[in-house]
């Protein structure tokens, strides 16, 4: 096995253009795991780590960008995710457990793709954008075109990831995550991050993302479209609920079956939508 | 009721020791990081072992290569089971190869041990290892197994079908004939998980033969390094005497490490490659490869009269034990002789086979086929008093064995304390206001408290002890026992202590060396407290008659007026003046009279014979039954009915120890118990998909964490000193988890109305079972 | 053919200049290149906490950690948790409250409950048990080791 430590991101981009069987590695929380369990054997491994671009955060008029290596629990710490983009910084505070937190990183979760975690519904939920660099230059896309399927992503040879941008949304809208394991160390079993905004008691707008519901995170704009111009009462929810559960494929392993899943839907739905009401009335 | 035989007085002991919370001895190097485990040893050109596990749950071998894996660099020793002695082994039924030989019988089966100069090198030889396979039907589970044209697992041992291993039926009094007496009957099928013991240490040895004696020296991680000694001698066809075992700390065990592990391939391993060698699994191959508890499930009937006398009981259990036998038969013994419960049921009909079938083999596990049986029989016995109209503990009381009843079989209850365990658990979880009026709780969420009686064994089976006298007048005390965390070293020296009337800085306790230790069976059956606690005050008071013997030569007064003060010292009893200490007697027997001061005890508890007069008895292994002991858990719940997740928010845990040795070791004990139990109830279980094992990891296979348990988890302490255990101690490691599964449901029950028979406790089968409670048009109504 | 990486390890305040294959994890050289076996193996993919170590005073999973990585962090194991052979208060309280059973967990329960206590030195007993998320013991229930660790700060 290689190893290099590129100290910018066009040297990165050098190494994994130069190398076949070359892989980022940014955390190490699964990369790593996999490795010792002899699953994979990258034949060069290109640590991000030294790349000062990938772990700063910077603040603009519309929104925040993340460094691809900023750590979950920095993301979970980032006072400055309020509003809808505090959806992004609750998943990061719950999801694992604190040590993992303090090593995996924002861009890892995402490259990574595993329908099992809840990182990317949640930067789904909060409209995120990534930047991605490769030898053509940098493009910019909204995450979910990032994340094509189930431990797959858009990303060509030889690009990485550098930012995570989460734009501020609504003034007034309230982000906010929920997740349901089976035990708190765990992935979830199903998550719900949803951004919603208050006009009086009528839901303004709602955007909806659920996790280990399907291969990505599973967004459905008419579940969205349900909600909004609601009351939130339990019909709205139910339906909004079934528009879910007939697009969602969960998952159907040892953390619940797929029909569990889609039992959990509706139901977690309403807990999370009436917490973020509550928050977005505080 | 009468007692068969006038039991001795319960000595008591000398000085303060006994009966304190003193800091275990070996905390120290715990918490610092100095204790060392097996895989913490080196010895000069140490090799690494690992084993490969078989693709199939059920295959023939037809041919192996093994060429490709000796050619690689670095690799010192290739074996399979061509290069293994052809023995079988097993504890009652010999059926287990050391590797698998002819064919492979679950997934992950060892099929070939690598030894190497460093592990990744070991394990890149695993998969240049080459075996073809002829796959076989395989049977995944008891009822596919138990069909008349199953796949046939082992070679039939004679009637019956071929994949029993063990069938055993226990008849008492006449229950055909009362259930008509009967004004409530409850009857249901009742299902237990695979869960997995997930001890935090791996399975890990590490041999070592010598080249000009042949001798093997072993240091591994287990329960019992008499039993490793004779498991590795049996399968490897060497001499115990040729065989030397040495226990380092050990990670945690629970009934996991009670038959071999890795050790005899390990001891192969290092005989093949000349050189020493350590295997210390990985955590998915330990999964894999070793065992669980027994999944089960049971058929349990029971009825009662209208003023709550329990009549009759029929069960029918059904162990699955995976591959091998292993401990199943006596696993499917304990459970049978249980399945009455902790009463007073004077018609009883129980039959339980434990099955062969294509998966890991299950095994010992702490609480041994009782926490099955205990979970069936504590929520049928609440759904009765419900039937009833009854309270649940007042049921369970009006039943309950007193001492000098008779438990299933004829053995007798000689200290008979359910009933103290359930009134102080009555009391202590202030019983009846939570139940008539559950806690206030958040929306969606529901409230309930719910109890199980437990009755379990204490004790079984042979020890030894030596204590001898040091020139000092310290001493020091050889077992052979185990310490597998639970303390056992530091009670049995408080044992001594207090036996002595010395000091804890006055006695060396030694760890376990066949070489050098007296023979102890196993840390296992809730026995070593007990068990070797009685042999250290047996020993101890031989020594005690000795020091008075030299003391009365120095004191020149008749033994019958010496008594032990604390400290060492032995004085005249009304004359506080006039006394000699143990280093003046060792020095005095050293070199004046008698010899050095040493003593040894030896027990076998004696084992109860079932009384065939009143108990009809087809099948049961002997398994040297012990001393009862009782408990009753309390466990409030709160049931999200949103998910179906239960959460535990807080647990009584009321055990009779006859007399706390080290409260605080007897209390983690208790609380550790309960949170194994509250796994069990909740989230543990091995899944199978095809016949292999699709959570072999503590990602797929949650146990619970800090944030999964209420830290109120109260341990309620009963002293009923009674007994030969030391100062009238009884056993109490296995008792917390047999109760927590039922009380835990049944507190689901009180919460919500739901019926579970199932567990884990699933969100997903709380949340069907909600719904079907919810939906009264459903045949649960 | 591998490479192997040159580094240096700040380890408990000291140097330790290694080559090692890139692929190695901070746990395989600090127990089999380092001796340092207080650091424990439990499950190799992060899921039991018995590997843990503090690096810049945060908890990590040495068995998910490249050395190559940490060149100039300051890593901090058990072995570096006593100072001048007395007991860390947290190692004191777990020993008087009988909180150790196996003890295979602790070397990072250890670690854990040092890094809590020196950002929260008074942490309630639902802030230890958050902050023990990451460390699966088997034995003891969890009760006495929340209780030992929250009586550092003060509270019962």
């Amino acid at each position: 096995m290689r190893y290099a430590e590129p100290e910018t991101v066009e040297e990165g981009l050098a190494l994994l253009s130069t190398h076949d069987d070359a892989r980022c590695l940014a955390g190490g929380a699964s990369l790593v795991s996999r490795m010792n369990a002899g699953q994979v054997a990258p034949a060069m491994l290109v640590s991000l780590h030294r790349i000062d671009e990938l772990a700063t955060t910077t603040e603009s008029a519309e929104g925040l960008w993340l460094g691809a290596m900023s750590i979950h629990r920095a993301v979970a710490t980032e006072a400055r995710l309020r509003g809808a983009m505090e959806v992004v910084r609750s998943a990061a505070s719950q999801l694992a457990h604190p040590a993992i937190r303090n090593m995996a990183t924002l861009g890892g979760s995402l490259c990574l793709a595993d329908p099992k975690t809840e990182l990317p519904a949640a930067l789904v939920a909060a409209s995120a954008r990534v930047e991605v660099a490769g030898p053509a230059g940098r493009r910019s896309l909204p995450v979910e075109q990032l994340l094509v399927g189930a431990f797959q992503t858009s990303l060509g040879k030889g690009e990485l990831l550098t930012r995570v941008f989460l734009p501020r949304g609504l003034g007034g809208a309230v982000g906010h995550h929920l997740r349901f394991s089976r035990v708190s160390a765990d992935y979830p079993t199903v998550s719900v991050s949803l951004v919603l905004a208050m006009d009086g008691e009528t839901c303004s707008h709602a955007r909806v993302v659920l996790g280990s519901c399907g291969p990505v995170p599973l967004h459905v704009d008419a579940a969205d479209a349900v909600l909004v111009g609601s009351r939130l009462e339990a019909r709205d929810v139910a339906e909004a609920g079934r528009l879910l559960v007939q697009a969602s494929a969960p998952l159907d392993d040892v953390r619940g079956s797929a029909e569990y899943r889609r039992m959990l839907i509706p139901r977690l739905l309403g807990r999370a939508l009436s917490q973020a009401r509550e928050l977005a009335h505080v | 009721m009468s007692h068969d035989a006038k039991p001795k007085p319960v000595p008591v002991p000398v000085g303060e020791v006994v009966g304190q919370s003193v800091p275990k001895p070996d905390a120290r190097e715990k918490v610092t990081g100095r204790a060392l485990y097996t895989d913490d040893l080196v010895l000069p050109g140490m090799l690494h072992g690992a084993l490969l596990g078989s693709p199939h749950p059920h295959a023939r071998i037809l041919a192996y290569d093994t060429s490709r894996a000796k050619a690689l660099p670095g690799v010192r020793a290739v074996l399979t089971a061509e290069d293994l002695p052809p023995v079988d082994i097993g504890p009652v039924i010999k059926d287990q190869p050391l590797l698998a030989r002819g064919k492979v019988r679950y997934a992950g089966e060892p099929v070939a041990a690598v030894a190497a100069v460093d592990l990744p090198t070991a394990r890149r030889a695993l998969e240049l290892i080459d075996i073809r396979y002829e796959v076989l039907p395989a049977a995944l589970d008891v009822d596919a197994a138990l069909r008349p044209d199953a796949p046939v697992i082992h070679a039939p041992r004679g009637e019956g079908h071929p994949n029993v291993a063990t069938h055993i039926r226990l008849v008492e009094g006449e229950p055909d004939k009362v259930w008509a007496r009967c004004d409530a009957i409850i009857e249901d099928v009742y299902e237990t998980p695979a869960q997995q013991h997930v001890y935090l240490e791996p399975c890990t040895t590490l041999a070592a033969v010598d080249p000009d004696t042949g001798r093997i020296t072993i240091h591994t991680s287990t329960q019992t390094a008499f039993r490793v000694q004779a498991i590795t001698a049996e399968a490897l066809a060497v001499p115990m005497s040729r065989i030397r075992v040495q226990v380092p700390r050990v990670g945690g065990a629970f009934g996991g490490k009670v038959e071999s592990t890795n050790q005899p391939i390990t001891v192969a391993l290092a005989k093949a490659a000349g050189a020493p060698v350590r295997l210390t699994f990985s955590r998915t191959d330990d999964m894999r490869m070793m065992r669980s508890r027994h999944g089960a499930r049971i058929y349990m009937r029971t009825g009662a009269t209208r003023d709550g006398r329990i009549l009759a009981r029929q069960v029918r259990i059904h162990y699955d034990t995976g591959a091998y036998a292993d401990d199943g038969p006596f696993v499917a013994a304990i459970g049978s002789y249980f399945s009455r419960g902790p009463y007073r049921i004077p018609h009883v009909d129980v039959e339980c086979w434990s099955v062969y079938t294509n998966k890991l083999r299950a095994g010992a596990f702490r609480g041994f086929g009782n926490p099955q049986v205990h979970f069936a029989s504590e929520i049928q016995v609440d759904r009765l008093a419900e039937a009833l109209g009854m309270d649940p503990i007042e049921l369970r009381l009006r039943n309950a064995l007193e001492t000098g009843e008779k438990w299933l079989g004829g053995a007798p209850v000689e200290s008979g304390t359910l009933r103290a365990c359930l009134e102080k658990a009555r009391e202590v979880s202030d019983w009846h206001r939570r139940r008539e009026r559950p806690s206030t709780t958040s929306p969606g969420k529901r409230r309930g408290l719910g109890i199980a009686a437990v009755g379990h064994v204490s004790a079984l089976l042979g020890s030894s002890a030596t204590v001898r006298l040091n020139e000092d007048g310290t001493v020091n005390v050889s077992t052979g026992a185990v310490d597998t965390g639970q303390g056992s070293d530091t009670a049995l020296a408080q044992v001594a202590a207090g036996a002595l009337g010395l000091s804890l800085e006055q006695i060396n306790f030694s760890r376990p060396d066949t070489d050098t230790s007296p023979y102890d069976w196993c840390t296992g059956g809730t026995r070593t407290t007990f068990t070797v606690g009685h042999v250290i005050t047996e020993a101890c008071e031989q020594v005690r008659e000795q020091l008075f013997e030299h003391a009365s030569a120095i004191l020149e007064r008749p033994v019958k007026q010496l008594e032990l003060r604390p400290g060492g010292v032995v004085g005249v009893r009304g004359e506080p003046g006039l006394s000699t200490t143990f280093g003046a007697i060792s020095g005095y027997a050293l070199y004046v009279a008698g010899g050095p001061i040493i003593a040894s005890s030896r027990w076998l508890f004696p084992a109860w014979q079932l009384d065939t007069r009143r108990t009809k008895v087809e099948g049961l292994p002997s398994m040297g039954n012990g001393f009862f002991v009782f408990a009753a858990q309390v466990a409030e719940v709160e049931v999200d009915e949103v998910t179906g997740k239960v959460d535990v928010l807080e647990a009584w845990c009321v055990h009779d120890v006859g007399r706390a040795l080290n409260p605080a070791a007897a209390a983690g004990q208790v609380q550790g118990g309960f949170v194994q139990g509250l796994g069990y109830a909740l989230t543990e279980e091995l899944v199978w998909k095809d016949g292999h094992l699709v959570n072999p990891s503590m990602s797929g296979y949650k146990v619970p964490g800090a944030l999964d348990v209420p830290v109120a988890i109260h341990p309620v302490l009963l002293e009923r000193a009674f007994g030969p255990g030391p100062f009238g101690a009884k056993g109490v490691a296995e008792v917390g988890v047999v109760g927590a599964a039922p009380a835990i449901i049944n507190a689901i029950r009180h919460a919500t109305g739901a019926r579970l028979n199932q567990i884990p406790a699933t969100g997903e089968r709380v949340l069907r079972a909600l719904l079907a409670h919810e939906a009264p048009a459903t045949k649960d109504g | 053919m591998s490479d192997k990486v040159s580094l240096s390890l700040t380890i408990n305040g000291a140097q330790h200049a290694l080559t090692v294959a890139p692929e190695r994890t901070l746990l395989d050289v600090l127990r089999e290149e380092l001796r340092m076996t207080g650091t424990r193996r439990g499950c190799d993919a992060g899921d039991c906490g018995a590997c843990t170590v503090l690096v810049d005073g945060l908890p990590m999973l040495s068995c998910l950690s490249l050395p190559a990585r940490l060149g100039g962090r300051d890593i901090r194991t058990i072995e570096g948790v006593e100072s001048g052979g007395e007991l860390h208060p947290v190692q004191r309280a777990l020993v008087q409250h009988g909180a150790v059973q196996c003890g295979f967990c602790m070397s990072g329960i250890v670690l854990a409950a040092k890094a809590l206590l020196a950002r929260n030195p008074s942490p309630t007993l639902d802030e230890v048990r958050h902050a023990l998320g990451s460390n699966v013991c088997r034995c003891s229930g969890y009760a006495r080791v929340v209780e030992a660790i929250a009586s550092v700060g003060g509270r019962p």
